[in-house]
C-alpha cells in the first residue's frame, strides 16, 4: 500500500528534509520545460492565469468560488513535480507555514525561506528566476521579497473565528481575505517596487507561495474536519479546474488524493 | 444564519478620491483615494436584533496594487493614521492580493462582454469582485450609541509592480450592509 505524503509545518522539518526539499526545488528551477519550476508557475497569473479566485458567476447562475478547490489541484501537480526532482529519500511533502506561529510573529517569513545560503549554496527556496518572454514587456530576473512587520501577521484567534464558519461560500471568501492580506504583507515594498507575492501575475515564482498556499489548503482540511469532508455547494462539483484533469469533486478529501497533514512525523 | 435582511445599500457611490497620495506614519506603506459613504444609513433600517452584520462591498476593482481597505464606521476623518481600534470606530479590512497591472499585449485586460448563453468560457480574471468584512460589533456599537451609520474605507497600499497607478487604487460599485438573525 502506497504511503500517504505527509505535509508538515516548514519549522518542524528535520535538517535532511528540509535539504531534501532544497534539492527539489534547485533541480526543479534548473529545467525550463514542462516538468520544472517556471512552467508551473507560470500556471497561475503570467502568462497562463489559470488561478481562480473570488467568485465567477459569468454564464451561470452558479457562485463559483472555486478558489480552495483550484489552488488543492495546483500545489497536488506542483508537488509531485519537486518530488521528482528530490532524493529518494527522504521523500517530503510540501511544506506549511504557520504564520500565525509565535515564531512567525516574532520571525516573519520561515527562516529555511529568507536565509541567504544553505551549505554553502545559494538557497533556493528564498528567491527564484521568473522567466516569462511572452509578458509585456517580457520579465527575466529574480523574485523579490520585502515583507512587513512580523506583528502583522493574523492571529491564531482570528483562525479559531474563521473555522467556525458553518457555510463553504462564507469560510472561503473569509479565508480568501487572509490569504490576499499574506500575498501583500509578505511581497510587500522597498518604498520604490513591491515584492513579488503581492502581485498575483508573479506570485507563484516566490519559492514560500508554495508554503503560503499549503497552509492555505490545510486550513481547509482542518475546516473540513470540523464541517465535513462534502461540505461544499453541489453545484460546484462537477466544474473543472482547468488546466488539471481533475474536477471539485476529485479534490475534496485530501487523504483520497494522496496525502495528509501533521505537525510533526518521525520515522523510527 | 436562517435569514438576512439587507438594509440601506450605498448605492452606486465610486470610490472617491478625497485625500492626496501620501504614507503611514511609519513611512512603510503608502495610502491612497479615502472612501467616504454620501449617505448614511438611520439605524431605524436596522432590526431590532441581529446575530451578524456584514459590510459588503460589491464590484471592486482588482487589477491593480495590493492593499488593505480599512473600514471605519462613523469617523469620517479616519485616516492611514488611525488607529484600527473599536474606539475609533474601526469594523474589520478586506484585502485586495492585486493583479498588479497589465502584463499583456493592448486589450488583454480589457473585460469582454458576455457573448451569449452558448458562451461557457469562464469569466475574465479582472471581473469585479465582492468582499465580505464582518463587522457585528461595530454595527451594533454604532447602532446603540446614535441615530445614523456611515462608513469611511481607507486603502493603505501594501504591494505594486511598476504598471501600477497609485494614486486611486480603491475602486468599487456599492456598498450593502447586511443583517442575519
Amino acid at each position: 500500500m502506497a504511503s500517504l505524503i505527509v505535509r508538515k509545518n516548514v519549522d518542524n522539518l528535520l535538517p535532511a528534509e528540509l535539504q531534501a526539499l532544497r534539492t527539489g526545488y534547485k533541480n526543479a528551477q534548473a529545467i525550463m520545460d514542462n516538468r520544472g519550476y517556471n512552467h508551473f508557475a507560470g500556471l497561475h497569473g503570467i502568462p497562463n492565469w489559470f488561478c481562480w479566485h473570488h467568485d465567477h458567476t459569468r454564464g451561470s447562475a452558479v457562485n463559483a468560488n472555486l478558489f480552495l478547490p483550484w489552488h488543492r489541484a495546483y500545489l497536488l501537480s506542483f508537488e509531485r513535480a519537486i518530488r521528482d526532482q528530490s532524493p529518494a529519500t527522504p521523500k517530503v511533502g510540501l511544506p506549511w507555514w504557520d504564520w500565525t506561529s509565535s515564531i512567525s510573529h516574532s520571525s516573519g517569513v520561515p527562516n529555511a525561506f529568507s536565509v541567504a545560503t544553505a551549505g554553502g549554496q545559494p538557497n533556493p527556496l528564498l528567491r527564484a528566476r521568473i522567466v516569462a518572454p511572452t509578458a509585456t514587456p517580457p520579465i527575466n530576473r529574480l523574485t523579490r521579497r520585502f515583507p512587513g512587520p512580523p506583528s502583522q501577521l493574523p492571529t491564531a484567534a482570528s483562525i479559531t473565528n474563521l473555522l467556525n464558519l458553518s457555510q463553504f461560500n462564507d469560510f472561503s471568501t473569509q479565508l480568501e481575505n487572509i490569504h490576499d492580506f499574506v500575498h501583500g504583507w509578505t511581497g510587500g515594498n522597498n518604498g520604490t517596487v513591491g515584492g513579488d507575492m503581492g502581485s498575483l501575475g508573479t506570485a507563484a515564482w516566490d519559492p514560500i507561495f508554495w508554503s503560503h498556499h499549503c497552509m492555505i489548503d490545510r486550513l481547509w482540511y482542518l475546516w473540513q474536519l470540523k464541517h465535513g469532508v462534502s461540505n461544499i455547494p453541489p453545484a460546484l462539483l462537477p466544474m473543472v479546474l482547468t488546466p488539471f484533469s481533475l474536477k471539485v469533486q476529485d479534490v475534496l478529501s485530501p487523504n483520497a488524493l494522496g496525502y495528509e497533514y501533521a505537525v510533526s512525523f518521525v520515522t523510527l | 444564519m436562517a435569514s438576512k435582511s439587507k438594509a440601506a445599500a450605498d448605492k452606486a457611490v465610486k470610490a472617491r478620491p478625497t485625500t492626496p497620495s501620501t504614507h503611514t506614519a511609519d513611512g512603510r506603506y503608502r495610502t491612497s483615494a479615502v472612501y467616504k459613504s454620501p449617505r448614511t444609513l438611520p439605524v431605524d433600517q436596522l432590526p431590532a436584533q441581529f446575530s451578524r452584520a456584514d459590510i459588503e462591498f460589491i464590484g471592486i476593482d482588482h487589477s491593480g496594487a495590493s492593499y488593505e481597505a480599512r473600514v471605519y464606521i462613523n469617523n469620517p476623518n479616519a485616516d492611514a493614521n488611525t488607529p484600527p481600534t473599536e474606539a475609533n470606530g474601526y469594523a474589520g479590512s478586506y484585502y485586495i492580493f492585486g493583479h498588479g497591472g497589465c502584463f499583456g499585449d493592448v486589450g488583454h485586460c480589457d473585460i469582454p462582454p458576455k457573448q451569449d448563453s452558448f458562451d461557457i468560457r469562464p469569466s475574465h480574471p479582472l471581473e469585479p469582485i465582492r468582499k465580505v468584512v464582518i463587522a457585528t460589533d461595530a454595527i451594533k456599537n454604532a447602532a446603540a450609541q446614535g441615530s445614523q451609520i456611515n462608513v469611511t474605507v481607507v486603502p493603505v497600499i501594501l504591494s505594486w509592480t511598476d504598471k501600477t497607478v497609485l494614486t486611486d487604487v480603491m475602486k468599487f460599485d456599492h456598498i450593502n450592509v447586511i443583517t442575519y438573525d
